[in-house]
């Protein structure tokens, strides 16, 4: 009976701390009657989410969700192969290396702006700057698990008489899906920073600009608002990388859960 | 090789950009100087109330980050013509080749200024001396305001300024946390709302009561354009001014359009700010000048700040050469 007990708090226990949290945010606000333009009380961030249209909501979500996957498709679709191209050639490793930590090294949000005047309105330079922002995590994990391969098991498929490429795909690949995959999940977090960044810069509607919108009229409940969903985007994308790894990998994942 | 497929696309993209300019005659990409809301009212009036239609021309509604963003951005073909502060086009052009060119003013008195509380003490530009006020980072009233002090007969040191990002003056001002913000003087409604909730009220001390005269928002047309299609410009800058009159007419009625276009915004308060920008553009310049004039004279003094502000020699830029009056209608 105890022991049941137990173990319903201890699964309740993440969700008993936010809701503990949220009332005590609420009632310091209220309390020390902080107005609500400096920081507002949870209800009344609920109460200004209502007051948007859904279609508002939906317009602006929509407008990053797309620009984040389009960006971050682009950066598994090149960061992977490109991955593959460095773990195996010394030569492209030691060309190409130094220039991708170059770009990883360059502020993106300083060059935003740039990025943004060479490639004209639209889409195309918000993906761009989702994609510089994620695709290096891709890469350099990648590569970091295609060569923690034992190369005893190289070793054994050469003497085999494997091609190359079938070792790359039957045993370097399957060695590096769980690091793989802890990329993906860092990267598609960040997909979601990248699309902000870049309708910080220049964008007519998506989240990020919908936030700098809102706190240009001084609605900072608004613009928390646009935060919590920024953030609950966020997290059900993180979370769909996770599924997708459970469905399709699950020997991959390590045995216990963290 | 990365690297330089990523250049490739760069280019490609950016190319596939400005020849898709070139191509559509009777589209014109618009550009605000900065985000939605009632100073900006006018085009998106035009465009709700058909007037630009009926001219056969489709108008694209794009928003900059700053009048300098705005230049930079029809310089490169970002966009076709928009709307910024002269003094920032005059800035770029005197240091730089810059293929964008003012073709319209729209007003004809500076709108930056000071935003205190009523009954803090402060009536005049002397009084700052000692306080503190807020601005935002990349304001370019920044470069403008130890000028207006001096021209006061006060140090430029005599007020100390705080920069902060433009979302965090108004909190800061409420809380009094500083005396005053700088701001264009358009953002006074909603300075008004928020302080209202702080039980204060807000009082402005326009720059341009202080001696800064000149030019403010002026209409900017890309030179590509304007060679291109001179006469798409002069059907253009004759509907806007019909818009502008317009909207002057009827503030509420601008506002009610931006709304129509941009759901988030809240039209009454975007009427206020109409109706505060048009004080800018309804001035005793305007009517003896006409809507839209460049005149010699003031042209030459909004130049002569900028060169002041930047330390740039006076003959650096002919401000002649900043604008064309080819198009303003009569």
């Amino acid at each position: 009976m105890r022991r049941t007990l137990l173990s319903a708090l201890d699964r309740g226990a993440p969700l008993i701390a936010a809701l503990l949290l949220l009332l005590i945010w609420e009632a310091a606000c209220r309390l020390l009657t902080v107005p609500s333009y400096l920081l507002p009380t949870p209800s009344a961030i609920v109460q200004s989410a209502f007051q948007v249209p859904l279609s508002s909501w939906l317009d602006h979500t929509w407008a990053t969700l797309r620009v984040s996957l389009q960006g971050y498709a682009l950066a598994v679709l090149i960061g992977i192969p490109l991955a593959v191209a460095l773990a195996n050639s010394r030569l492209l490793s030691r060309a190409l290396y130094p220039q991708l930590v170059i770009i990883q090294s360059t502020p993106i949000v300083a060059v935003a702006p740039i990025i943004v005047v060479v490639l004209g309105a639209g889409d195309a330079p918000r993906v761009v700057i989702t994609f510089l922002i994620t695709f290096f995590p891709i890469v350099v994990s990648t590569v970091t698990g295609l060569l923690a391969t034992p190369p005893a098991m190289m070793e054994l498929s050469r003497s085999l008489g494997a091609g190359r490429l079938r070792a790359v795909r039957d045993i370097q690949l399957p060695f590096a899906v769980p690091y793989i995959f802890s990329a993906l999940r860092i990267s598609v977090t960040l997909a979601i920073i990248g699309a902000v960044v870049a309708e910080f810069v220049a964008a007519e509607n998506g989240l990020g600009f919908f936030i700098a919108f809102s706190t240009s009229f001084f609605k900072v409940p608004q613009a928390f608002a646009a935060l919590v969903v920024l953030v609950s985007l966020s997290l059900a994308l993180f979370q769909l990388v996770a599924l997708t790894q459970r469905l399709l990998f699950p020997w991959s994942l390590p045995k216990t859960e963290p | 090789m990365k690297v330089r497929a990523l250049r490739s696309i760069l280019f490609a993209l950016g190319v596939s950009t400005l020849t898709a300019g070139a191509q559509a005659a009777d589209k014109i990409r618009w550009l605000n100087d900065w985000l939605p809301a009632g100073d900006k009212a006018v085009i998106y009036l035009g465009v709700q109330e058909g007037l630009f239609k009926d001219a056969g021309i489709e108008v694209e509604i794009m928003t900059g980050r700053g009048s300098s963003d705005v230049v930079t951005k029809l310089g490169t073909g970002a966009g076709d013509m928009g709307s910024g502060g002269l003094s920032a086009l005059m800035q770029a052009k005197a240091g730089a080749e810059v293929p964008v060119t003012a073709v319209m003013s729209i007003y004809t008195r500076q709108p930056d200024a000071v935003f205190v509380a009523e009954g803090a003490g402060i009536d005049d530009l002397k009084d700052l001396q000692d306080k503190t006020l807020a601005t935002a980072t990349f304001s370019a009233s920044n470069v403008t305001w130890p000028l207006v002090l001096e021209a006061n007969g006060m140090t430029p040191d005599a007020v100390k300024v705080l920069k902060v990002d433009p979302g965090a003056m108004g909190p800061m001002f409420a809380t009094g946390r500083v005396d005053g913000t700088i701001n264009w003087i358009t953002k006074l409604p909603a300075f008004q709302a928020l302080a209202k909730d702080a039980g204060k009220t807000v009082k402005v001390l326009p720059w341009s009561e202080y001696g800064f005269n000149g030019y403010g928002l002026s209409m900017f047309a890309s030179d590509r354009l304007i060679e291109e299609n001179p006469a798409l410009v002069k059907k253009f800058v004759a509907v806007y001014k019909q818009a502008l009159e317009m909207a002057v007419a009827d503030p509420a009625k601008a506002g009610a359009a931006l709304k129509a276009m941009v759901p988030d915004i809240d039209a009454d308060i975007a009427a206020e700010e109409f109706a505060v920008s048009a004080q800018l553009i309804d001035t005793d310049i305007a009517k003896q000048d006409g809507l839209g004039a460049f005149e010699p004279e003031l042209l030459k003094e909004t130049w002569a700040w900028v060169a002041k502000a930047q330390n740039l020699p006076a003959d650096a830029l002919d401000p002649e050469d900043a604008v064309t009056r080819a198009f303003i209608p009569e």
